[in-house]
């Protein structure tokens, strides 16, 4: 038996013993106790009632790069751990959305440079904290995007990299970011990614 | 035994794929009911133990009984320390013995339940120091000095209830009361400390900074201040009291229902009237509270302030709105009441206004309860045109249920201010302008909140969250600080027309009592719930991750099955608790009989609606 009907029987046995209690039972303290019973199991059933959604922690995904071969195979596990590990998609929508509380990332790989993503979810401070939207000078968002590199989220730069292919992918632009760049555990790393040179006001330029 | 937290996810997420989350507990269970000592002896490679388990039920489930246990008996041993302390200073200004007993009988219910908190406190201990060792070094080793400091506060604590209580009766008149209600100040300190401390850590939990080095004290204040703490503080401040309130309302409304003679019917009647008061008085801020600690948790991590609010937890605030929406019914139906039973003759001039309150609570727990996106088949959703209703869905964002929460407190205030007016008639020359003024008040903020309510949803969200929130809950702020200061003058002067009368309310006004205190239990066991979840699968949220088989969060109605067995153990272990306490009471006059009847105090806004008739007083 589904565990969810298993518990609204329970819930319901519990309302049925209060309604019981309540028809038959004198002593006060008793009916108080079957009054207190149906109001439990009300809650409840109540609550079985509405979309049951339980919360697993990420499946450790190993990042194999035997099995990156085209920058294809990188936009496939960014797109992974878009939805996954990297918990883009808690916030960002890809297209519009009434309920995403940050910005809408359908076509951010033609937008953005490949530099000014890597910057954003690495430097967050850097430029994107600061909401540049309004009059005079920039002021700071109540709610900020976090360290992507970082814990809680904490992905590696392969990951990042990843992701980056994904989003560029899904914004129908070529994918610049080969498997070569990719770090290797043991070997020495990879030119790091630079942001613009000129820093962000050059990068938001791209915008 | 280290852990088989790995192999069991991942039969875990097997397993929910075939859509058999029983399957996936006897797993679990058979998993668990395998001797731990047999496992280790198996060859796991050593190290320091991380997790311990326990076959059957589980440690964390464990863990989770022991500790709402023990948050809710903590939440009533520090909440009514608050109130029964005011009592007592009501009854020592006005010279009315009857507050000083009624905040000695308070006192009583706290006495008989410090030994039983202290106690699960205990257990908890031994329990997360067993089942989670790991945690449990990494939190010593921060907040060690607090830990300490932790102590030394229950022994303070406890030497002051000891005085508090023993020396009640002995220290009743002159310098013997000052020094006495001087014990009361210093049980509400130690009390609110011994509430802070743990606090800290628990929202350490939650909301970590970053400790440089230093001094293990300078570690462990850094530790302390984080984010959340002040917030939670706050919060559970007023919670604490909303839960006391309601739960020697509670009491009463069954002792009401048990008793047998008039005084005993007369004394619990109105030992029920205070108790709601107390509970209601507590309950109008807390919502602003909430709010303020759930915009911390935002500012500090927008994630875990997603997690709550838009994610696999969003649901659980639909719950928390129709708890606290029956929360509000129930308290206002309860004044209601009083103004039809105690205050004869009065039900027909205030059954158009309770009608109206009446369908504006029930309109905005409609609101208030909406959910953003519906559960649709994809049938539904096309003629949606989403998941999102096209009326509805406007209701299931934040814009409106600030609106409407505010409007509920506005209410409930009205219902109070209602019942503090009911047969008397103000003298003062100046009274029709009065009147006239709060009106006004009243009116113009509830269109105010309302049109900010509406606003809301055309300005970008910074300026909703940041002004537009918090001008709707200054304005009723200025509403309840205005209109009741004002009542309490205009009713100093005022003459009675109908006299309270005292245990004549049905049956029902006592199982409103019960509802209202098992509303504030089930809600405090749900938030417990969604504070412990919004870490998902981090002890300490983006520092210790959970690495045991428990690291994931269970669905909304296995949790609320969990969430209503800690609401009635909890009802029984306190009914227990009481009815051992008070079981020398019985045959004993409670010293409110006979005498001149009716008679009300005065000057006392605190207390509005009087007191039972005097009598014989012990």
């Amino acid at each position: 038996m589904d565990e969810v009907v298993k518990l609204q029987l329970i819930g319901l046995t519990v309302v049925g013993l209060g309604i019981v209690i309540l028809l038959f039972i004198r002593a006060q303290f008793a009916r108080v106790v079957g009054f207190v019973a149906i109001v439990l199991g009300l809650f409840s059933l109540v609550a079985l009632s509405v979309p049951q959604m339980a919360s697993l922690p990420p499946a450790e995904e190993k990042f194999d790069i035997a099995t990156v071969k085209t920058p294809t195979d990188l936009a496939a596990i960014g797109q992974k751990i878009f939805f996954s590990k990297g918990q883009c998609a808690l916030c960002h929508s890809i297209g519009p959305s009434e309920s995403a509380r940050c910005p809408d990332l359908k076509g951010i790989g033609a937008k953005l440079s490949r530099e000014f993503i890597f910057e954003s979810l690495t430097q967050p401070q850097a430029y994107i904290y600061l909401d540049y939207r309004h009059e005079g000078p920039p002021k700071e968002y109540p709610a900020r995007m976090p360290y992507i590199n970082k814990n809680p989220i904490g992905l590696t730069k392969n990951e990042i990299l990843s992701v980056i292919a994904f989003l560029q992918q899904m914004s129908g632009e070529p994918i610049s970011v080969s498997p070569s760049e990719l770090e290797v555990p043991g070997q020495a790393p990879s030119a790091p990614v630079k942001a613009g040179d000129s820093g962000p006001v050059a990068v938001a330029q791209a915008r | 035994m280290r852990h088989q937290g790995g192999q069991l996810q991942q039969m875990l997420r097997t397993l929910r794929g075939h859509g058999g989350w029983l399957s996936v507990w006897l797993l679990a269970a058979g998993w668990l009911a395998l001797p731990s000592l047999g496992i280790a002896a198996e060859g796991a490679p050593a190290g320091p133990v991380e997790y311990r388990d326990i076959p059957g039920i589980g440690s964390r489930n464990i863990v989770w009984v022991i500790a709402q246990l023990h948050l809710l008996l903590a939440g009533f041993v520090l909440g009514v320390p608050i109130f029964a302390w005011v009592c007592e200073i009501v009854g020592w200004k006005s010279g009315e013995k009857r507050y000083d007993k009624l905040a000695k009988e308070f006192t009583k219910l706290l006495t008989s339940s410090y030994a039983t908190t202290a106690l699960f406190g205990g257990i908890l201990l031994f329990l997360l120091i067993g089942f989670y060792p790991k945690l449990m070094n990494y939190l010593t080793d921060i907040f060690f000095p607090s830990f300490v400091f932790y102590c030394i506060l229950f022994l303070l604590e406890t030497a002051t209830l000891y005085l508090y209580w023993y020396g009640w009766d002995a220290m009743q008149d002159g310098g013997k009361k000052t020094f006495h209600l001087f014990l009361g100040f210093l049980l509400n300190l130690f009390a609110f400390f011994i509430m802070i401390v743990p606090n800290s850590w628990a929202t350490f939990q939650a909301s970590p900074v970053v400790i440089a080095e230093g001094t293990d004290l300078a570690r462990a204040w850094a530790a302390t201040w984080n984010p959340t703490w002040w917030p939670v503080n706050i919060h559970r401040l007023i919670a604490n009291v909303v839960l006391g309130g309601f739960m020697c309302g509670a009491y009463a409304g069954i002792r009401y229902l048990a008793a047998e003679t008039s005084e005993e019917r007369d004394h619990y009647d109105w030992m029920g009237y205070v108790g709601n008061f107390i509970g209601v008085f507590g309950m109008l801020p807390l919502p602003f509270a909430g709010y303020w600690l759930m915009r911390e948790i935002y500012q500090y991590n927008q994630q875990m302030g997603i997690t709550l609010m838009g994610g696999f937890l969003s649901w659980l605030f639909i719950l928390q709105a129709m708890l606290i929406g029956v929360l509000f019914l129930g308290a206002n139906y309860y004044f209601w009441m009083g103004i039809t039973y105690r205050i004869p003759g009065s039900e027909m001039s205030y059954r158009k206004p309770i009608m109206a309150m009446l369908i504006i609570l029930l309109v905005c727990l409609g609101v208030w309860m909406t959910p953003h996106s519906l559960v649709a088949s994809l049938e539904e959703a096309r003629k949606m045109g989403g998941t999102h209703h096209p009326l509805l869905g406007v209701f299931g964002v934040m814009s409106a249920k600030m609106t409407v929460a505010n409007l509920m407190i506005l209410v409930t205030f009205m219902s109070f201010i209602m019942y503090w007016r009911a047969g008397k008639q103000e003298t003062a020359t100046w009274a029709k302008v009065a009147r006239a003024f709060m009106s006004g008040v009243l009116g113009v903020a509830a269109i105010v909140v309302i049109v900010l309510g509406v606003w809301g949803y055309f300005v970008p969200a910074i300026v909703r969250i940041n002004y537009f929130s918090t001008s709707q809950v200054l304005i009723v702020l200025f509403v309840m600080l205005t209109i009741t200061p004002l009542t309490a003058v205009l009713l100093k002067s005022a003459k009675t027309t109908t006299e309270m009368v005292w245990g004549r309310m049905p049956p029902r006004a006592g199982y409103a009592l019960v509802l209202n205190a098992v509303m504030v239990i089930l809600l405090m066991t749900l938030m417990g719930y969604a504070r412990s979840s919004s870490r998902v699968h981090w002890h300490v949220y983006g520092v210790m991750r959970d690495s045991s088989q428990y690291a994931f969060s269970p669905a909304l109605g296995y949790a609320a099955a969990f969430m209503a067995l800690n609401t009635f153990l909890f009802c029984m272990l306190v009914a227990f608790i009481f009815w051992v306490a008070t079981m020398g009471d019985k045959g004993k006059a409670t010293g409110y009989g006979g005498g001149e009847k009716g008679k009300l105090p005065h000057g006392v806004p605190a207390m509005a609606g009087g007191s039972p008739p005097r009598g014989n007083e012990q």
